[in-house]
């Protein structure tokens, strides 16, 4: 076994140099001795959004995104496909650990102020990807189409609508139209699954340079 | 601290340990993920298909799902009849079309007559009939 990685690796090496390249980013990479636990929140940020990102795919093979379907298919999932309500579970479950481990990691640098120079793009670009993370998770909780969802999005939706003069607007640009309907479930699915992820992998992957560019935050 | 090279007991004991977390880990998230990608359970599979031909007219089909296999039920001019819908070109699923009374396959346009013999198309086998049982006006297909 350890021969036919060894073998593998030889191989890599010769095309791309891999040896030193695994070495400098994961097995022989530098840590702070003092870093703690804490210092993980971050990392199991992301964990749990790869989580997120394959139950997702899972849930994506049976999910209907219309009015007469959506709640008919997540039902179908639970009761009819095999282990289908424990991928449906960790979905649900994973957006709150999501947003609960964001917002530890994001107390945690702001408490031992993190976010101070060089690191103020770090924390800017880490409150876009808590919004966003926030975003993943309220146009999720419509595509159940349960009473519960429904509602959540219905009142979620008018809070824009204090906005001063272009308030409305925004209500009903979000909504798609004057209530929560089949063309909101849409919306959202397509937000859910595509515009959002993609977003949010963008400024992932800009937060996770610049970490790697300025190193991790040691204390004084 | 003493050196320990090859027959080391720690050592072999942890890369056993690790190894066997790994492949414990890896069939905990495998299983249910493998296991999610069979084939969905059908709950109506077993149940028999009941048909009250009270319901249908001369010349109606009713179409209902039989052990996950789409089939017709026909109020034919001879008494009623049941008809697999899966077409013997590829397998789509023909629909009744009432107004000229004939099976016609939505995929490469085969056609059978309201008996389920072929009338035209890229096939030379009829549609396959399923023996029913009628009693006090319900039909019923196990």
């Amino acid at each position: 076994m350890s021969r036919l990685f060894e073998m593998t690796r030889g191989w890599l090496d010769e095309r791309f140099n891999f040896t030193p390249l695994l070495e400098k980013n994961v097995t022989k990479k530098d840590v702070p001795r003092t870093l703690s636990w804490a210092g993980c929140f971050g990392g199991l940020a992301l964990l749990t959004f790869l989580v997120q990102v394959f139950t997702g795919m899972l849930l994506l093979m049976y999910y209907k995104a219309t009015p007469d379907g959506a709640w008919d298919s997540v039902t179908f999932i639970k009761s009819n496909v095999s282990m289908g309500w424990l991928v449906q579970r960790i979905h649900a479950v994973g957006a709150n650990l999501m947003i609960a481990l964001v917002l530890m990691h994001m107390a945690r640098i702001a408490y031992y102020k993190i976010y101070r120079k060089p690191r103020e793009l770090h924390w800017v670009s880490g409150v876009v990807l808590a919004a966003l993370t926030m975003g993943l998770a309220f146009t999720g909780y419509l595509l159940p189409w349960t009473q519960l969802s429904y509602w959540g999005a219905k009142v979620g939706t008018e809070i824009p609508g204090g906005v001063p003069l272009i308030g409305e607007a925004i209500v009903v640009w979000i909504r798609r139209g004057e209530t929560i309907s089949g063309e909101t479930l849409g919306f959202f699915f397509s937000l859910h699954i595509w515009v959002i992820p993609a977003i949010i992998s963008a400024f992932m992957a800009m937060h996770f340079a610049m970490i790697r560019a300025t190193g991790i935050s040691r204390p004084l | 601290m003493s050196e320990c090279n090859e027959s080391c007991p720690r050592r072999t004991f942890c890369k056993v340990a690790i190894g066997g977390l790994g492949v414990t880990s890896a069939a905990a998230v495998g299983f249910p993920v493998v296991s999610f990608l069979g084939r969905p359970v059908r709950l109506s599979e077993d149940k028999p298909v009941q048909v009250s031909l009270g319901d249908l007219a001369p010349g109606q089909a009713e179409y209902a799902e039989l052990r996950g296999q789409q089939i017709i039920v026909l109020e034919g001019e001879n008494g009623p009849l049941v008809v697999s819908a899966k077409c013997p070109h590829l397998g789509c699923n023909v629909r009744w079309e009432a107004a000229d009374s004939l099976f016609r396959c939505p995929c490469h346009g085969a056609v059978f007559d309201a008996s389920g013999h072929v009338v035209s198309g890229p096939v030379n086998k009829d549609l396959t009939s399923i023996p029913f049982e009628v009693k006090d006006g319900t039909l019923t297909v196990t």
